[in-house]
């Protein structure tokens, strides 16, 4: 190997300056964003971590969760089902460690906003005494104060509802749990694991500020609240000794299979001992645990992704750079070859570049990873979920994954121009054999009819077909990047407001408890408001943990014809009512992660009662597993009516606070739109970085095969500015070329896209989480259109470069 | 036809001033067939280039039909090839992605005067009626320089400019070209001024200016 060679290799490289910078450029934002995401990943991962621990800083989160949600145990009811668990213990390695009963209720805060309007606000309020698992989390950071409630009077409340609504430790606030209106003092500012994801139940997106609150209170608090007993309880906390692996929603396969074992074993002996309607669950059953584990295992798996397709990017641009590099440098090969060189003293050269390029690019990304990628995405994730970060993990590990990624790709892309280079033949390279290939003679047939002009620039972009597909597959990624952002927020916009305000025609759902319907209906009959009931209860399938929301509904519509909730038939039928086998519509998440289909009869489990029913339908739409029945249906199986009442409020009526008092909490339609779109705010600046980073490598690909095109068109262009082609000429050529190169890239950049998107999407969505792309044409004509644009956008450069042309020199390589 | 006075070309090197040209009278008269012969670095190639209005001269004036010819002016002086120059490249400098007939016709688009029978009648003028769809690669690099001679001619410029066109031929091919272009260039009235080394292309010419340190050291008529 001759440094000399590396050395004329390296100066070689350093005259295509621009080409270089885009291709270093590209490389820099793949590892940026791999080390940024990977941070954001690691970090978020290693705070719940640190959050769950069983520690003095941790809350210690619960094993398995026992709930009952028909009415509360009292406490001697509570202690007995503690004390059998405990008791009849399966035999297994896992021990028991902690039985707690804890007081859950939903219910109101009545919150006067800054320009005085009295709002209730839905409300979860918990009663932790002992807090022996699942405390009340106060990190020792600016976003939490005070102390834990231990009078009656007293809470703690959550820092996401705090710093929305403006209160401060040591404010009073007023409020209710089905049974009127106290006012309580706020001595603490914290968080709870199972509003760490701080959105209301069955709610994905996270609330926006006003709209939701929880609070920690002393058992005896919420006692007081709720009017209910000493040690009343709704909730059996267990903790087991060490943290035993449980099974995870997004994957089919059995993790926790001893926790199972004891989680149907407890759903068992309850079921034999006590009435009430019982549901055990694990960590993947509170929705906050499983969202905010699922966000962390998303971006864990997809961050090598985001890496390997940006390095892709870069890999595919190094390969086409060095291809051109060594095309214009054949005949100084081919010198080198007839002097005696070696192809081994060729090739190193070619194969040293491409790391080298990867060495710097990785260096710059990161840095700039390091320092502005990650702690960015630590202060996002703030922003968005509300948990303060306590420390940003950057580990060596992670910065030696991403640049061992990049450098792989373009150890790689550099291989086969290395290779071309070693064996090319000096006597075919002075015969002109290796130099430009010509357009077949097909495409000359097929624009034989074109102006000379027009044909010449169809030529001359088919001349490379290989440097062409390799654009387009690696404008088709970067498009990816771009178009996936729209897909999905498109998809998600589509599913989580199209579906509120195009299909769900209510305004506020009031939760009850059971038989409190009757209030709410006396009043709404009382003041013209259309009301319907509605029946929630968490099911799940036979033998598998995984929880449903059975739902059920008095009118399956669906099409607007007034009814409350309208649903989207994907596939088969409504329902039949009181069938000899219940039938029903589950959504098409369910029908995907469980594979059933319409005419399958399967096994529902609600607690410890078994129910078999028939699917005569699938529904669109939904983000979160469910299943509809007809209440009627749902009422024989669960033996009470409603959960909440769904409420069409006219012009003037408004909910009254007496009535509201008496319930377990409000929504309000307009909160979770609200909601969404303040996240879609918060967030837009991220996807907006991503779109854009997407479009700056779109640009960098095509601007590195234009300047490609370019070089090696020198000569004819050269020719024609000798000749008297006028620059607008030759400009409207570029233009003409650019639009074909653009309206096809385009066209396959957005097939890329969707399809690409709908394959990402598919190996992405979880069984907590689920929907689907739905390409439409705006979309698609957008991602074509930036393409078209970025293509058109890069002639003036074109242009501006054969303007610049020096003709004289032109002339001279032309004559000699 | 073009006339030519105390034109200068200089260029500012970091060793000093180069007087590529420094000095040139030359007067060229419509149908004459001039060739410029001398020695490399002798300025043929740079006057050519002037000639051309390729290149601007720094001292002297030049006026083509009594107009003055435009200089400093990229595209002036690109209208003024355009509507008045034909160009012929040592190495024929074809478009390889059109084929002979399209070369032909490419000009006359950029000229704006498309005449598809005028095209072929030029490639049959040049001998090469069976190669009109044959793409530059397909045929040899005397073919390729008459197929350079009729796409020059095209578009009826007044005056075309050849620069060492036999250079990358063969003395027999080197002939037959030279003979195609006088042909040509009688049959379309066309005066021309060709730059070469080579002393036996004299024959093909009415008149060679001999040119040394970018002074002209003869002009003589040719007998033929």
């Amino acid at each position: 190997m001759s440094a000399l060679l590396i050395k004329r290799l390296f100066r070689s490289l350093w005259r295509t300056k621009l080409r270089l910078f885009s291709v270093v450029f590209m490389i820099v934002i793949g590892v940026f964003s791999g080390i940024s995401f990977g941070s954001y990943a690691i970090t978020a991962n290693s705070l719940y971590d640190v959050i769950y621990a069983d520690t003095e800083e941790g809350v210690n989160l619960p094993d398995l969760w026992v709930e009952t949600h028909s009415g509360v145990w009292d406490e001697a009811n509570a202690s007995t089902l503690c004390t059998n668990i405990e008791t009849s213990w399966p035999d297994t390695s896992l021990q028991f460690k902690f039985c707690e009963p804890r007081l859950k209720l939903d219910g109101l805060t009545f919150y006067q906003t800054s320009s005085g309007e009295e709002k209730l606000v839905p409300s979860v309020w918990h009663g932790i005494d002992e807090g022996l698992v699942d405390r009340v989390w106060l990190p020792d950071d600016e976003c939490c104060e005070g102390r834990l409630a231990s009078a009656d009077n007293e809470i703690v409340l959550d820092e996401h509802a705090a710093s929305g609504m403006g209160f401060e430790v040591g404010d009073s606030i007023s409020i209710a749990a089905g049974f009127g209106k106290m006012d309580y003092t706020i001595v603490g500012i914290g968080f709870h694991s199972n509003h760490l994801y701080f959105a209301q139940e069955g709610v994905l997106m996270p609330a926006d500020a006003g709209t939701f609150v929880t609070g920690y209170m002393d058992a005896s608090g919420l006692e007081r609240l709720s009017n209910y007993s000493a040690g009343s309880a709704n909730l059996l906390l267990i903790d087991i000794e060490g943290t035993p692996e449980y099974d995870l929603q997004s994957t089919t396969a059995i993790e926790g299979v001893q926790l199972s074992l004891i989680s149907e074993h407890i759903a068992s002996n309850i079921s034999q001992n006590n009435n009430s309607a019982i549901q055990v669950y694990d960590r993947s059953g509170v929705d906050s645990v499983e969202f905010l584990r699922a966000d962390a295992e998303g971006a864990i798996k997809s961050y090598p992704y985001v890496t390997g397709m940006l390095g892709l990017v870069a890999g595919i641009t190094i390969f086409l750079s060095l291809q051109r590099l060594i095309q214009s440098q054949a005949k100084e090969i081919a010198v080198l070859r007839t002097l005696g060189v070696r192809r081994r003293s060729i090739m190193p050269g070619y194969v040293i570049a491409p790391l080298f390029i990867g060495g710097v690019g990785s260096l710059f990304g990161v840095i700039l990873g390091y320092f502005v990628g990650a702690p960015a995405m630590s202060e996002m994730y703030e922003d968005i979920i509300g948990v303060p970060i306590i420390e940003t993990f950057i580990p060596t590990s992670l910065i030696l994954q991403n640049i061992g990624i990049v450098m792989v790709i373009v150890f790689i892309s550099g291989i086969r121009p290395a290779w071309q280079a070693a064996q090319m033949q000096p006597l075919d390279v002075f015969r002109g054999q290796s130099e430009i290939r010509l357009s077949s003679r097909t495409i000359q047939r097929l624009t034989a009819w074109m102006p000379a002009t027009v044909s010449l620039s169809v030529r001359s972009s088919l001349r490379k077909p290989m440097r062409l597909a390799f654009t387009f597959f690696a404008v088709g990624i970067s498009m990816l990047i771009f178009g996936s952002m729209i897909l999905m927020m498109g998809s998600i916009d589509e599913v989580v407001i199209g579906g509120l305000e195009e299909r769900q025609s209510w305004d506020s759902q009031i939760y009850i408890s059971p038989g409190g319907e009757h209030e709410v209906i006396q009043w709404a009959e009382g003041n013209d408001v259309n009301y319907e009931l509605l029946l929630q209860f968490p099911a799940n399938p036979k033998d598998d943990s995984r929880q449903i929301i059975s739902q059920g509904i008095d009118e399956f519509s669906t099409t607007d014809n007034g009814a409350m909730q309208i649903l989207v038939l994907k596939e088969g039928s409504t329902p039949q009512i009181s069938s000899q086998t219940t039938q029903v519509m589950v959504d098409e998440g369910t029908a995907h992660f469980l594979d059933w289909g319409v005419g399958d009869i399967q096994t529902l489990e609600f607690g410890s009662n078994e129910v078999d029913v028939e699917i005569v339908g699938i529904t669109q739409g939904e983000i979160s597993r469910t299943i509809y029945f007809h209440r009627a249906d749902l009422v024989e199986i669960l033996d009470f009516e409603a959960t909440s009442v769904l409420l069409v409020l006219p012009e003037g009526v408004e909910i009254p606070a007496d009535l509201a008092e008496n319930t377990l909490g409000i929504m309000v339609k307009e909160d979770i739109i609200n909601s969404f779109e303040t996240m879609m705010k918060v967030q837009k600046q991220f996807y907006v970085a991503v779109e854009g980073l997407g479009t700056i490598l779109a640009v960098a690909v095509l601007f590195n095969t234009l300047l490609m095109n370019l070089a090696e068109r020198d000569t004819e262009l050269a020719t024609l500015r000798v000749l008297g082609a006028p620059i607008k000429s030759i400009g409207l050529m570029m233009l003409g070329e650019h639009i074909a190169i653009g309206i096809i890239g385009g066209i396959l950049a957005a097939i890329f896209s969707i399809v690409g998107t709908k394959i990402l999407i598919g190996a992405m969505v979880q069984w907590a989480f689920f929907f689907t792309v739905q390409a439409n044409w705006p979309v698609f004509v957008l991602i074509a259109g930036v393409v078209l644009g970025i293509s058109i956008a890069l002639t003036p450069f074109g242009m501006w470069r054969v303007w610049k042309m020096n003709l004289v020199d032109s002339v001279k390589d032309l004559s000699n | 036809m073009m006339e030519m006075t105390g034109i200068k070309r200089h260029y500012e090197m970091a060793s000093g001033v180069v007087k590529a040209l420094d000095g040139i009278d030359l007067q060229v008269k419509a149908g004459e067939r001039l060739l410029l012969l001398g020695p490399s670095g002798s300025g043929k190639t740079t006057l050519l280039n002037c000639i051309a209005a390729l290149d601007s001269p720094t001292e002297g004036t030049y006026f083509f039909e009594g107009n003055p010819v435009p200089r400093n002016a990229a595209e002036q002086m690109t209208t003024f090839r355009r509507d008045t120059i034909g160009f012929v490249f040592q190495n024929f400098n074809l478009l390889q992605d059109l084929t002979v007939l399209e070369n032909v016709l490419l000009i006359q688009e950029i000229a704006g005067v498309i005449d598809e029978k005028r095209a072929r009648e030029l490639l049959i003028l040049v001998g090469l009626e069976n190669e009109i769809d044959r793409f530059p690669a397909e045929i040899s690099g005397g073919q390729q320089q008459r197929v350079a001679i009729a796409r020059s001619i095209a578009k009826k410029p007044k005056l075309l400019l050849g620069d060492e066109l036999t250079g990358s031929l063969d003395s027999k091919t080197s002939e037959t070209v030279m003979e195609v272009l006088v042909k040509a260039c009688e049959a379309e009235n066309i005066t021309t001024v060709m730059v070469t080394h080579d002393e036996s292309l004299a024959k093909y010419a009415t008149r060679v200016v001999r040119l040394d340190s970018g002074l002209i050291l003869s002009d003589n008529p040719v007998e033929n």
